[in-house]
This record gives C-alpha cells, sequence and structure tokens, in this order.
C-alpha cells in the first residue's frame, strides 16, 4: 500500500489547484486520483467566464481575489504558453425595471468593496457591445476587469507547477471505494491499487456527493446538465461577455474568434447524463439571433455538456467535514467554480494546514445547512 | 419536424444500394447527400469498374451512378435532399440536417450510415503549398470539372486508386513524372501498371516523397528511396520537376457521425482506420442504427452497394417490413463472400473477423 500525506480525489481546476497550493506550502506527498485526463469533467467543459459582478459580499470578496491573481498568474506559475485570461469586460442585460433595481444594488454592494462595476444605459451597452440589439433591454451593469481565461491552460499550469514542487498526478486512476481506519487513516481501493493518506479531499465535482457517500457523508449536493456550443472562428466583433438572466443565456467571443455560448435551461436532467439536444441549439440560435442579430449564419462547430454541482443556495461548499476528521470538500459550485479556483484554493490550502486563510471562507462551510445561515446568490445563470 | 421511417446518409453506391432495398420493402426513405449529385465516388470514375458482375463490373463508375439513382428516381417511396449535410443523431431519434443554409430536424425511426472514405494525407516538409492533392480532388477535378489540375504530377502510392489516376492524366494530356510507392510491391492490378509501363511512366518501389519545394506553389518535389524501417536513405535522393503532388495513400472511413452517436467503435487497420462494432445484418451498437459501404471498414464499389443492400433490408426487417429478410440476407452475404474470397479479399477478412460481433442488437 503507498501512503501520502493528502490525497485530493479530482483533477479539475480545483483538485490541481489546492494540489499547487499544498505542495508550495511544503506538504510533502500530495496525490490528485483523476478518472480520466485533468480537466475532463466540468472545468474542460465550462463558458470559463471570470467576474466579480456578484450579488453577495463572500462571492465578490473571492472574486476580487481570484482576479488579482489570475492577473499574475502566468507568472506565479511560470507557465509561459499563458493561460489565455482576457479582460473585455462582463456585460448584465437587465430587461425589467424589476432586475435593473436588483443590479443597482449588486453594483452598490461591489462599489463598496472595491470592485469597479457600474450601472450603463442601453446607449453605454452600444458603445460597449456594437452589434448587441439593446431592444427591450432597460439597462444592465458591467465591470471592465472581468473577462475569460482558457480552462484547459489553467488547470494544466496548476497541474505542472505542483508537480514540479513534487506533488503526484495519477491520471486513469478512479477511486472505487474508501474506509477510514481505527487510527484515523484514509483507505483507498482505486482501479490502480491501494493507497492511503490522513487527510483526503474531495474535490470529485459533480461525482463529490457519491465520493462522500462512500464514507457515509450525506452532502447536500445535486447535479445537473447544462449544454453549450462553440461555432466557427471569425473576425473578433464582441469584446465582453453578455449575460441575460432574462433569456438564461450567456455569450463570449474567445481570443481566437470562436463564440462560445449557453443556456439555463430549468428543464436540463439532473443527475450525472452529459448527452446532449437537438433542441439546445434551436433554443441558442433563437437567442442569440435576437441580441446579437449580426452573428446569424456563424456555423456552429461543435455542442457538448457539463455538470454544474448544485447546492440549495447556489453557493460552493468547502472546508472541513467536522463528521469525519481529516476530511475536506470543495464542492457545490453551481456553475460558477472555475473562476473561484484561484483564491478558494489557497484558503483550502490553508485550511487543510491549520492556518488562517488570507479570504475568509467560513461562510462556504457545511455547517450552515443545519444551523440554517444559507446565503443565496442572486446573480447566477 | 419532417419524419421518415428510414434516413439514409451518404448516396454513394452504398446508401444508394441501401435507400433502393429498403424502399423494394415497402420503408419510406429519406437519403441525403451534401453532394450536388448522388453517386458518391462514383461520379468522378470515368474507367470501367472491377469487381463483381452483378454488381455492374466492366461498367464506368458515373454510369453506374447514373443507373442507381435512375433506380432511385423512379421509386415513389424515397425522397432524396441534395447538397444536405447530416450534422448529427441524437437521443431522441432526429437526424440534424444542414439544408439551404438552415439546420432541420428529421426524426426517422432507423438510420443507415453510409458517409464513405476520407483520402489519407501525408506529412513532409512543404505538404501545405498548393499543388499537393489527394488524388480524390485530382479526380474530381478532370473528370468532374473539365480542369486539368497542372502539367507535370508526380503520383504517390501505386495501389489501384494511383494506377489508374495516373492513367486519366495522361488520357487528359498530363505528364506523369513518376509513381512512387513505399513498399516494396505495386499494390494495384497488373494491368493498370503495365499500362502505365508501357506509356514508359516511372514507377519506384520502396521510394516516397521527402520535401515539397516551391513559392507560391509546388515546383519541384525531392523524392528518396526507403529502408525496410521506412526510413529514408540520404544520398539516394531525386528531384523531380511538377507543378503538382497527387497523394493516393490510401482511405479512412468517414466515421464521425457514428462517433457522436456513441456506436461502439474498434480501430481496425485492415479496414483503414475506426469502424463501428456491428453484427452480421451491419446493425450497430446502437440498435436502430446500420453501416454500410466505406464508412463500415474501406473496400470497394461492388462490395459497397452489396453491404449497402443488406443494410437496407436489414433496417426493413427491424421496421418490420422484410418477412422475407433471412433469404435476402443469405443472397448479399453469398455475393460477399465470394467478393472477399481468395488472397485479395484477406486483408477486409481479418478486419472483419474482429469487429463483426454479437456485441452489436439483434434485428
Ligand atoms: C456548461 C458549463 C458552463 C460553465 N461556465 C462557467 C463559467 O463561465 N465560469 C465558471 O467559473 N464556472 C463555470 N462552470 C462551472 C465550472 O465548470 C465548475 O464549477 C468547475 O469547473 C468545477 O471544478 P471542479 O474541479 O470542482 O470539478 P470538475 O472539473 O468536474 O473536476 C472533478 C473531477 O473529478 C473526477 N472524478 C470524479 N469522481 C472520481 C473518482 N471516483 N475517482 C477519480 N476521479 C474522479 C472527474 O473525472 C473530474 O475530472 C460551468 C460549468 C458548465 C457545465
Ligand atoms: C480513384 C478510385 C477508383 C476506384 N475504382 C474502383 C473500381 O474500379 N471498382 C470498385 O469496385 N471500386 C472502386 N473504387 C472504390 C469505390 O469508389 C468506393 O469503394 C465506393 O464509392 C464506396 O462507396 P460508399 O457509398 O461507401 O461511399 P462514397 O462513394 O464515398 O459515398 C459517400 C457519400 O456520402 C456523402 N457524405 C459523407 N458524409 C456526409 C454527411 N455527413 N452528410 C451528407 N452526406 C455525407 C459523401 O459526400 C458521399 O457522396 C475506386 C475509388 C477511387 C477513389
Amino acid at each position: 500500500m503507498t501512503r501520502a500525506d493528502v490525497i485530493i480525489v479530482g483533477g479539475g481546476i480545483m483538485g490541481c489547484s489546492i494540489a499547487y497550493h499544498l505542495a508550495r506550502r511544503g506538504m510533502r506527498r500530495v496525490v490528485v486520483l483523476e478518472r480520466s485526463h485533468i480537466a475532463s469533467g466540468a472545468t474542460g467543459r465550462c463558458g470559463a467566464g471570470v467576474r466579480m459582478q456578484w450579488g453577495t459580499k463572500p462571492n465578490c470578496l473571492v472574486m476580487k481575489e481570484s482576479i488579482r491573481i489570475l492577473e499574475g498568474l502566468e507568472q506565479e506559475l511560470s507557465y509561459p504558453h499563458g493561460i489565455g485570461f482576457k479582460q473585455k469586460g462582463y456585460l448584465f442585460l437587465a430587461h425589467s425595471k424589476a432586475q435593473l433595481i436588483q443590479f443597482q444594488k449588486n453594483v452598490q454592494l461591489q462599489n463598496s468593496l472595491g470592485i469597479p462595476s457600474e450601472i450603463v444605459s442601453p446607449k453605454d451597452m452600444k458603445r460597449i457591445a456594437p452589434l448587441l440589439d439593446t431592444t427591450g433591454v432597460v439597462g444592465g451593469s458591467y465591470c471592465s476587469k472581468d473577462g475569460h481565461c482558457d480552462p484547459f491552460h489553467t488547470t494544466r499550469a496548476y497541474a505542472l507547477a505542483a508537480t514540479r514542487l513534487g506533488a503526484t498526478l495519477l491520471q486513469y486512476t478512479e477511486l472505487q471505494s474508501v474506509t477510514k481506519s481505527a487510527e484515523g487513516t484514509f483507505k483507498l481501493t482505486t482501479s490502480a491499487g491501494e493507497i492511503e493518506a490522513p487527510v483526503l479531499v474531495n474535490a470529485a465535482g459533480a461525482w463529490s456527493g457519491y465520493v462522500a457517500s462512500m464514507l457515509g457523508v450525506n452532502l447536500p449536493v445535486y447535479s445537473e446538465r447544462h449544454q453549450i456550443l462553440v461555432t466557427e472562428q471569425v473576425e473578433r466583433v464582441l469584446d465582453p461577455m453578455i449575460i441575460s438572466l432574462h433569456e438564461g443565456l450567456y455569450c463570449q467571443q474567445t481570443p481566437d474568434g470562436s463564440f462560445i455560448m449557453g443556456l439555463g435551461d430549468p428543464n436540463e436532467p439532473k443527475g450525472l447524463d452529459q448527452g446532449h439536444s437537438w433542441q439546445f441549439l434551436f433554443a441558442v440560435s433563437k437567442k442569440i439571433s435576437r441580441l446579437l442579430p449580426d452573428i446569424t449564419g456563424v456555423r456552429i462547430l461543435r455542442q457538448w455538456s457539463g455538470l454544474y454541482n448544485m447546492s440549495p443556495d447556489r453557493q460552493a461548499v468547502l472546508g472541513a467535514v467536522d463528521d469525519v476528521p481529516g476530511l475536506y470538500v470543495a464542492c457545490g459550485f453551481s456553475g460558477h467554480g472555475f473562476m473561484m479556483a484561484p483564491a478558494v484554493s489557497e484558503s483550502m490550502a490553508d485550511i487543510i494546514l491549520g492556518n488562517t486563510p488570507r479570504v475568509a471562507i467560513d461562510v462556504y462551510g457545511l455547517d450552515r445547512f443545519k444551523n440554517g445561515n444559507l446565503f443565496y446568490e442572486p446573480a447566477v445563470v | 419536424m419532417f419524419r421518415t421511417e428510414l434516413a439514409v446518409v451518404g448516396a454513394g453506391p452504398a446508401g444508394l444500394s441501401a435507400a433502393l432495398a429498403a424502399s423494394e420493402c415497402g420503408v419510406d426513405t429519406l437519403i441525403v447527400d451534401n453532394g450536388s449529385t448522388p453517386g458518391g465516388q462514383l461520379v468522378k470514375q470515368t474507367h470501367k469498374f472491377f469487381g463483381s458482375k452483378a454488381e455492374h463490373a466492366g461498367t464506368r463508375g458515373i454510369h453506374i451512378a447514373r443507373l442507381l439513382a435512375g433506380e432511385l428516381q423512379r421509386s415513389p417511396q424515397v425522397e432524396y435532399w441534395s447538397e444536405s449535410t447530416a450534422l448529427g443523431y441524437y437521443e431522441d431519434q432526429v437526424l440534424l440536417v444542414e439544408r439551404e443554409g438552415r439546420a432541420h430536424a428529421v426524426h426517422c425511426d432507423a438510420l443507415v450510415v453510409a458517409t464513405g472514405a476520407a483520402e489519407r494525407h501525408m506529412v513532409f516538409p512543404g505538404n501545405d503549398l498548393p499543388g499537393v492533392y489527394g488524388a480524390g480532388a485530382v479526380q474530381t477535378l478532370m473528370n468532374v470539372h473539365g480542369v486539368k489540375p497542372g502539367e507535370r504530377v508526380l503520383i504517390v502510392g501505386a495501389g489501384n486508386i494511383g494506377l489508374i489516376v495516373s492513367y486519366q492524366l495522361l488520357q487528359a494530356g498530363v505528364r506523369v513524372a513518376a509513381v512512387v510507392e513505399a513498399s516494396r510491391y505495386i499494390g494495384g492490378y497488373a494491368v493498370h501498371a503495365s499500362k502505365l509501363r508501357r506509356l514508359s511512366v516511372p514507377i519506384l518501389t520502396s521510394h516516397t516523397v521527402k520535401e515539397a519545394h516551391g513559392h507560391e506553389q509546388v515546383e519541384r518535389a525531392t523524392v528518396w528511396q526507403i529502408d525496410e524501417t521506412f526510413t529514408g536513405v540520404p544520398g539516394t535522393e531525386i528531384e523531380f520537376e511538377v507543378d503538382v503532388i497527387c497523394l493516393a495513400v490510401g482511405l479512412s472511413p468517414v466515421t464521425d457521425l457514428l462517433c457522436q452517436i456513441g456506436c461502439k467503435m474498434k480501430y481496425v487497420p485492415e479496414l483503414g482506420g475506426y469502424v463501428p462494432i456491428r453484427n452480421e445484418n451491419m446493425q450497430t451498437t446502437r440498435s436502430e442504427v446500420f453501416v454500410a459501404g466505406d464508412a463500415s471498414g474501406v473496400e470497394e464499389g461492388s462490395s459497397a452497394m452489396l453491404t449497402g443492400r443488406l443494410a437496407g433490408y436489414a433496417a426493413a426487417a427491424y421496421l418490420g417490413k422484410c418477412p422475407d429478410f433471412q433469404n435476402k440476407r443469405a443472397e448479399c452475404q453469398r455475393a460477399l463472400d465470394a467478393l472477399r474470397a481468395g488472397p485479395s479479399g484477406q486483408k477486409v477478412r481479418a478486419g472483419l473477423s474482429v469487429v463483426v460481433s454479437m456485441e452489436a442488437g439483434t434485428c
């Protein structure tokens, strides 16, 4: 049996970035188990937007720090290829007075925390995104420092930096079962043999509920499918990520010129199905040709889906699992975990090592479900 | 939404034969093809076909295409969409088809995928220069559009396709500098090779392209000898002044659609690459999806027609519309066995032995 100091289940953005921060803080035998290849889960399938425009204070603070980290991440991780971080803003569209009032509240909160967001008029929006059809749009909010980042390269940058610091990344290795011995050691059976460690981190994304259940822990999370598509590459015509909560639609143009867009559809199946439908293509096409009529006719290249791991208040579930000493979770990101990883992974590493994290994440703890301290995030697609 | 009992993707010999067989059983069939005229590869084959007599050997490919398309036109049960591309097939049995710039949802009870094969490319410096063509592209230019691809051509590959295209180039008044072949033997039929030799075209076995040179387009090609490990031998370089390099180095089944559907695939070098696992009735691991022709493994025109017919009958049987299926099946299988018999069929037989499996559905 191989021994490690910590085993992280899941080689998505969370698992890889937590491994990096643990190794950087001097933890010696850090092992990441990934069933497939890194970023094969939600991370490699996501829209990869990053933004500070949130409706709750903890999310604003985490994201302010994440974006600060992303600005210097290529250097921090010595990743010469680059992580494709582009700061061309996020533009939220309000289709009703009530929505605009909510945006105003959000912007007030954001500004009070030093986030440079602003309320914009339809006229301003035309300036920020000239192709946007603002019919029916009463206003919006905008933050020029929000943006987008390549999820594959970001994950790979963390994974390479972690392995350079001595961490071990076991790809194509699946956790099959785990027990906890009387002495408090986690004994894992994987597709590549047995391994044990005193600390276990559950960063298994959509599968985190299942992994927790192996230890008899019932996490209050579930998974649901979200579909997304990418078009052919065309001339660059759209700077910001466009989000319409009214349509449940987001759309952005990546630096290589392709558009990535997706829908928040309440009728998507719950569970672990990662299939896709033609209806999605028709629904998105219809909506996007209303918002950006000029891109009608751009060809769709590919469609796919990924899983959101949802929590009851659509907020992440982070920290120690009190009932099982040595067990930690980082899941329940409810569709915005990619952007939170830079800050959250650092805080997770500090919590695991008993340090006080720079960015507090205790509000995201599991105990909120026991004592009823849920805090709903209004600004999600 | 458009509804049909059977949808067939690809109107090459396989797809056309599948549609004809199914419609003969009274199955409403829609056939879609991204080309402008039905026939697939056949429309550019101006030579008389080899293969089995029953499958029109001795007739020129282009005439076989017309024959099959004519039969199709007479069948009231078949609808044909040209210039229509199948984009994907979904859980709810909907085939998404792009036609006239719009996506159309087509619901079908069964599907035959007969998407044919695509030409392989080769890696060498300068392979992206204008003037480097696949053999199929050269044929399309000459035989479909009447355009000469260039003045002097180097052919890479001495299989039947390379030899036939060389001869067709000569007929069109284009000079063929040489045919180079990596293997020690000429893969194509001796009749075709001798024709070329009589016209004093050298066929260099154990040779390959090393590099293509040119500024705006191909101006010159360097060829060199290769040893038993297919490594180039320095000092054996030969230069050819050519403006076209024509690659006839094999075909790979076009199976994107089958992969997207989620059919179980297997890599079978003898059949040209990834092919779907299927049972003896051409039924894949997704029970309503059948495969036919080069998409099921690269063979040739006669077997494409036969596997197409077999898939068409099997799809009809799956839909409960082919009471005489066992006899029809046996008939197709007999003809296929005859075609694949002997030493020339050995490779295909070896390939089929690992990919025809009862793992696939039973109809
Ligand atoms: C369509 C879509 C769009 C999105 N858009 C955005 C966006 O714009 N911005 C944003 O911030 N977020 C977005 N998200 C959310 C984001 O993708 C996720 O929150 C984030 O990637 C979660 O990272 P993770 O590492 O926790 O999970 P994952 O990336 O899912 O990683 C978990 C890993 O665990 C592995 N695993 C599971 N079980 C086992 C086991 N038993 N043994 C070994 N390995 C196992 C899996 O293979 C997987 O690779 C989007 C998600 C989707 C689906
Ligand atoms: C130079 C040359 C000479 C040959 N000579 C002979 C010979 O003498 N005798 C012989 O027996 N065979 C010969 N063959 C082989 C024969 O032409 C092929 O084996 C046969 O055409 C394969 O038939 P098929 O129907 O499977 O595919 P194809 O003929 O390739 O037809 C496939 C069709 O599907 C269409 N398609 C593909 N994907 C899609 C999609 N997503 N949506 C819509 N349509 C799609 C394609 O455009 C094409 O029209 C020759 C081939 C070549 C290239």
